[in-house]
């Protein structure tokens, strides 16, 4: 990514759509780059070892992108964490542009979430939930019946998501994405009862909290991801499946 | 022709073969193995149903892996993470957890509200039922890491037969493994008898395995300590504990 020369708008979270679209509008020409993502760019050494992958992700991507990112809007409301907030901070007292972003209001507003309740396989639904932030795609989709769930944030290391069948439906802060209210804990919270579901976390974020509690309350099964899944925790989903 | 399963341990793998026929084994691909009886473990006896019940004669083994891995075998099926390259292009593998069920399900008729544990050389995996049915399942591969391999590793260096620890009522932690090993010398610094301190160290073990499966009130128990009296009678201080032995997940397999 770093040898890519075109000037960059960088983003994590969800950024409050009037304001990222009066950027993609101030910088027409700038391609904008989602910071959540693992690119393989080497560590800043800012953040410590033990820290939440994703975050660790925004910093490092940040530093290795230094020259081409103009601007980041980073989300540091409810919609992300703390961490976003604190990550916002430390880059702009490091000379970054970074314009901070809240979306916890949604004026009542739900919008329908056909990506989660596809037919598309899991990794594929993540990632067109998280591109309609910058660009609405079009896609026709077709509803699967549920017969597994993922709960969760989309995590760091996406190969593990190949281990769900197409008839996974999606939960979680990625619905609550989906849904456009991505501080909407009640949704966050919600999961279809007999749908047994994957509870997942990134580890070291505060949703471990959330994970493992649901997990129990919905008889499903909890997991925590670090950087990439371990092969336990690829059985231990694997079984779930194969067992239910 | 004979059939070959293998649960292939990061130290101990476990083979199953199948025949129909007494003269099929002159031909077995584990003939290459030098001192092959060496490693023949009659633990199941030789009558091996399939899960349909459909009767087999077989034979049972167990040997270093790193034995087995220089060996040119080609599996039927397969499980654990040792088994590399060996499976025969129609071979099945199936992962430890789901093998484990299974396995419990064929050998434990009625499995009502109980809760499987097989521990590893390195690692602890539990899966629980409720009516027959599975319930919940867990798999600790990393943090487990204080499990068969070190307990060998400690009665080596402190010359110590396994078989003739007697239980502790008192245990070491054993959620930290370094921690523990302080624990021990610790312990064996202060005038307290190797087999005192491992025994205290092998109901930490227990007590550990017991707490990471939620507390069970049935245990049925797979693996190696399977053979340890003291961890067996540690596991009882807080649930029942009944040993099936080392080869639940290879029953798990066909």
């Amino acid at each position: 990514m770093k040898s890519e020369n075109k000037k960059l708008i960088g983003i994590w979270g969800y950024p409050e759509p009037d304001i990222l679209e009066k950027i993609k509008n101030k910088y027409p020409e700038n391609k904008i780059i989602d910071l959540d993502i693992n690119y393989n760019n080497p560590s800043s050494g800012i953040l410590p070892d033990a820290y939440c992958r994703i975050t660790k992700n925004m910093i490092d991507n940040s530093f290795a992108m230094k020259e081409n990112l103009e601007v980041i809007i980073a989300s540091v409301g409810r919609e992300k964490c703390d961490s976003g907030w604190f990550a916002a901070k430390i880059l702009k007292d490091e000379g970054f542009n970074v314009i901070e972003t809240r979306y916890e209001d949604y004026n009542g507003k739900i919008c329908a979430t056909p990506v989660c309740k596809s037919n598309l396989a899991l990794k594929e639904k993540i990632n067109l939930i998280m591109d309609n932030i910058i660009q609405k795609q079009n896609i026709k989709l077709v509803e699967t019946k549920p017969e597994f769930g993922f709960w969760g944030v989309p995590p760091n290391d996406f190969n593990f998501l190949d281990i769900f069948p197409e008839t996974t439906h999606v939960y979680g802060w990625t619905r609550c994405v989906e849904a456009g209210r991505p501080a909407d804990i009640d949704l966050e919270m919600y999961v279809d009862e007999n749908i047994p579901t994957v509870f997942f976390a990134q580890t070291f974020c505060a949703k471990m909290q959330l994970a493992k509690y649901l997990a129990k309350k919905h008889n499903g099964i909890y997991v925590d991801v670090d950087d990439v899944a371990s092969n336990s925790v690829k059985a231990k989903i694997e079984a779930f499946i194969k067992l239910r | 022709m004979t059939k070959l399963y293998a649960d292939a341990g990061t130290t101990w793998t476990k083979i199953l073969e199948i025949y129909e026929e007494e003269k099929d084994i002159q031909k077995s691909s584990l003939l290459q193995i030098n001192n092959l009886n060496n490693y023949f473990v009659p633990e199941n006896g030789n009558k091996y149903y399939s899960r349909e019940e459909k009767l087999f004669t077989g034979r049972t083994f167990i040997m270093p892996t790193k034995i087995f891995s220089f060996a040119d075998i080609k599996l039927d099926g397969a499980t654990g993470h040792m088994t590399g390259q060996k499976l025969k292009p129609e071979g099945i593998y199936q992962n430890e957890v789901v093998s484990l069920a299974y396995g419990a399900q064929k050998r434990v008729k009625n499995l009502e509200n109980s809760t499987i544990i097989d521990i590893g050389s390195r690692d602890v995996k539990w899966v629980k039922f409720e009516n027959n049915q599975y319930k919940d399942l867990d798999w600790n591969g990393s943090c487990g890491s204080a499990t068969g391999a070190t307990i060998e590793m400690l009665c080596g260096f402190y010359g110590v037969n396994p078989e003739n620890l007697a239980p502790e009522r008192e245990k070491i932690p054993v959620t930290c493994g370094v921690f523990a090993m302080e624990k021990i010398m610790d312990n064996i610094a202060s005038g307290i008898p190797p087999e005192i301190a491992v025994a205290r160290y092998i109901h930490g073990i227990a007590y550990n395995a017991w707490i990471f499966s939620k507390k069970p009130e049935k245990v049925y128990l797979s693996g190696g300590l399977c053979r340890n009296k003291c961890f067996i009678e540690s596991l009882k201080l807080y649930c029942e504990a009944i040993p099936l032995g080392r080869f639940m997940l290879i029953e798990g397999l066909y």
